[in-house]
């Protein structure tokens, strides 16, 4: 048996193979990454165990993320701020683990997006499950995993083929996702979700940030937006009552130790904007927040400066609206005393 | 550490260049090995290695007065603690949480009001190998069957070699603790078949496993609902090549790697699924365990020396608790009670009924096999007896009326994958791979390697931990 020919044949196929399929990718417009991933979330929530008082997190939804640029933030505050907010979900359950499980007091910038803050507090439920993934893989993490995700990142910010996306977006090239392309006929009775491409780039920082093409691309920023009908059509009614109740008892505790939380409406436009106000008018869902909460909180409808924004997928600022408008709420937050660990020159 | 990650890859390599270059002696090249294993295992909980620690050092002492103690009654004792402590081990981190509850559930049965809160023990991983191995070492000490180790770093590195560690396979003192005692170098033919083990282990595992059955079984057994019979088939069958997959392709990564170093572990994997019935199954599927169950509790239990009916009892005895030993709960109980009950219907086939094996009624006789093995893997797959009642009653044609929950594409993949699976077993079933690859020509072998690599590459795979580590 000649092995060491085997072997030789088996390296050289394999180092063409690999660079044909990397280059393709590349010819198809395709560039290297960072994943979104949870490991990704937990190096950033294991920075909130050292945080200080002067330190700022942000909690949230995509908009959140999308919408708070993180070196724009940190010129505005002199403060790079701890991204830890996560597409699709509710601000709760990291809101409660930064509570229960740390000593933090500085400032929180919490996003609320009414469909995911007051979707509900059922564990099993996707707005909650998302994020509690991840805290869950925080609490429990190895050092095996640390040290794979620290070996993953150059990888994956030099080679496009590293494409498996904890989303499982529709353009992923990973095997798993290649085959989800497959589609025969439809068998189930279940909705179909439309394709759901990725429309963010994410950095080692975690900040988010909106792709030039969706900025630009009208005809694939309505991919987006059919995945936004899409859930607006099979979410189940919100829970406020539940939500409220459970927030209420976290903040009381994050108050009672002199922490300081501001809550923000990041934009919506369009369609979305449409059916968030028909679906959660204001004065009955974020009105009453604020009242009940008593806390200094920012709704872009009342600011000329950041009501007429537009999202191009109608949920998300572009990456050039998004340094405009952190700069411009924090301004306005600045103004408003509202970041009370903010110090001036 | 996994395997399927790229800490391990690192970690691999960083064990072969000291193990190869010409800098340690064997001694140290063994306290390299020991200490590499124990930063394997530390990896994912450090404190967890202590436990690793006060078994290796139980039993060396164990076996070490059993070498040379001959009153009967000592050395019974001391066989004693090495149990005691293994199966203490076992029976607190792995069914302590389970005795608890079913105490509860008894108490709460004859009317004492009891309320227990889980104790919510983390399981350490591996545990029931590790145990295991280091209990057949004392047993076989006992008996009289196995030289003691010969230096405390050979028996600590019998107990905690990486590449079998957690997972097994479960190797016997005899196969392994002799081949520390002198340097040992992979011939280069060896190195590299090691390096194609762990490829085709890896391709078994990530694209396998992970990428093409995983979703499909998870999909079935999460569905909490009554299902189409096709639906339930098909999740059956996804479960039944992932866990193949995951478990063999484990294995295979695990005697390459050692072979890389140049030790030989067992086969543990022997094309199961074309088995001929439940005996041939059991000498075909996790080898190493069965093995074990055979000579420490069944041939213990009597074996078949004591005529029949204790031969059955024995048996089912021993198939009800290599069941528990995969999990702490009643539906791995059932699983094993089932794998009883098909081999004392085997062995009254055998008295009543017997026929002659051919090539013609053998693949008809392997599908039968293959076919109860799969109803013996929804008690395995699912968590709660009512879904594994609902995905039977589905795939038993009882329930016809079950909701479509998979894609035509998921069925087609998964019937397709199987069916590969399935003849590659029977075509495979007197071969070995070493034996298939030695007859085939170098390029078509560097071919379907890099096919396999290029794969891998593809699949990533989110570094899914194996199946069999929960045990």
């Amino acid at each position: 048996m000649n092995l060491k020919q085997s072997f030789i044949i088996a390296v050289i196929i394999s180092v063409i193979s690999i660079t044909s399929w990397e280059l393709f990718w590349r010819s198809q417009g395709k560039y290297p990454t960072l994943n979104d991933d949870k490991s990704l979330w937990a190096m950033h929530r294991a920075d909130v165990e050292t945080a200080s008082k002067d330190d700022y997190i942000i909690l949230g939804s995509s908009r959140a993320y999308f919408d708070i640029q993180v070196k724009a933030f940190e010129k505005a505050t002199g403060k790079k701020p701890i991204q830890l907010s996560s597409t699709g979900s509710s601000p709760l359950p990291s809101f409660h683990d930064i509570v229960e499980n740390t000593n933090f007091n500085g400032t929180i910038i919490m996003g609320v997006t009414p469909g995911l803050f007051f979707s509900t507090t059922f564990p099993e439920a996707s707005p909650w499950k998302r994020i509690q993934m991840k805290v869950d893989y925080f609490q429990k993490r190895t050092y095996a995993q640390r040290i794979n995700y620290a070996l993953s990142i150059p990888l994956q910010q030099n080679l496009v083929f590293m494409s498996a996306d904890e989303e499982e977006w529709a353009d992923d090239i990973d095997l798993k996702a290649l085959l989800k392309q497959i589609q025969i006929v439809k068998r189930t009775q279940v909705p179909t979700m439309p394709p759901f491409y990725n429309f963010g780039d994410v950095d080692i920082d975690r900040n988010m940030s909106m792709t030039h093409r969706t900025a630009i691309d009208t005809a694939f920023a309505n991919t987006v937006i059919k995945v936004w009908r899409f859930y607006g059509g099979i979410t189940p009614p919100p829970d406020k009552k539940t939500t409220i109740t459970f927030f209420m008892k976290d903040l009381d505790k994050f108050k009672a130790r002199g922490g300081n939380l501001i809550l923000v409406r990041f934009p919506s436009s369009g369609g979305v904007r449409a059916g968030e106000n028909k679906a959660f008018p204001r004065a009955e869902f974020w009105d009453d927040l604020v009242k009940q909460t008593n806390l200094k909180s920012y709704h872009f409808e009342d600011y000329e400066s950041l009501k007429n924004l537009k999202c191009p997928e109608e949920s998300h600022l572009s990456a050039a609206d998004a340094q405009y408008f952190t700069s411009e709420i924090l301004t306005i937050m600045k103004a408003d005393g509202a970041l009370t660990n903010y110090k001036t020159n | 550490m996994l395997f399927n990650s790229l800490s391990f890859v690192v970690f691999l390599v960083v064990v072969l260049s000291l193990y190869y270059a010409p800098i340690l002696n064997w001694t140290s090249k063994k306290r390299m090995l020991l200490f590499s294993s124990y930063v394997f295992y530390g990896l994912w909980n450090p404190p967890l290695v202590i436990l690793l620690w006060i078994s290796t050092v139980v039993d060396w002492i164990t076996g070490e007065k059993l070498a040379i103690e001959e009153n009967e009654h000592k050395r019974k004792l001391w066989l004693l603690l090495s149990m005691f402590v293994n199966m203490g081990f076992l029976f607190f981190f792995k069914y302590g949480d389970f005795l608890l509850e079913n105490f509860t559930l008894f108490m709460n049965a004859v009317g004492v009001d009891f309320q227990s809160k889980p104790m919510g023990i983390i399981l350490p991983m591996g545990i029931s190998f590790y145990t295991f191995q280091t209990m057949s070492y004392t047993i076989d000490m006992y008996l009289k069957r196995t030289e003691r180790a010969k230096t405390f770093l050979d028996f600590a590195l019998y107990v905690t070699f990486f590449p079998q560690l957690v997972a097994g396979p479960i190797v016997r003192a005899g196969d392994l603790i002799g081949q520390f005692y002198e340097e040992k170098r992979a011939t280069i033919n060896q190195f590299i078949w090691g390096l194609f083990l762990f490829t085709m282990g890896l391709f078994q595992k990530v694209v396998l496993a992970d990428s093409l059955l995983a979703k499909t079984a998870d999909d079935v057994f999460g569905a909490g609902k009554s299902l189409f019979p096709l639906d339930a088939w098909t999740g059956t069958l996804a479960f039944s090549g992932q866990i193949f997959f995951d478990f063999a392709g484990y294995s295979t990564c695990a005697i390459g790697i050692a072979l890389m170093l140049g030790m030989v572990l067992p086969d543990n994997f022997r094309y199961p699924y074309a088995s001929l019935g439940f005996s041939d199954l059991w000498k075909r599927w996790h080898i190493s365990l069965s093995s074990w169950l055979k000579d420490y509790l069944y041939i213990p239990l009597g074996g078949n020396r004591k005529g029949i009916a204790r031969m059955y009892v024995a048996l089912m005895l021993t198939m009800l608790l290599g069941g528990l030993w995969h999990g702490a709960a009643w539906t791995f109980v059932v699983w094993g009670g089932l794998h009883g009950s098909y081999l004392i219907l085997e062995r009254l086939q055998r008295q009543y009924l017997p026929f002659k094996i051919t090539p013609q009624n053998g693949i008809f006789l392997a599908f039968l096999t293959f076919t109860c093995v799969n109803i013996t893997w929804v008690f395995f797959r699912a968590r709660e007896f009512s879904t594994a009642w609902n995905m039977l009653k589905s795939m038993l044609f009882i329930d016809l009326d079950g909701e479509k929950i998979l894609q035509f594409f998921d069925i087609i993949k998964v019937l397709t994958l199987i069916t590969i699976m399935f003849i590659c077993h029977w075509i495979m079933r007197n071969k070995s791979m070493k034996e298939v690859s030695e007859k085939t020509s170098p390029w078509v072998l560097g071919t379907v390697w890099a096919v396999l690599f290029f794969f891998i590459t593809i699949a990533q795979g989110s570094g899914e931990q194996f199946i069999y580590f929960q045990f």
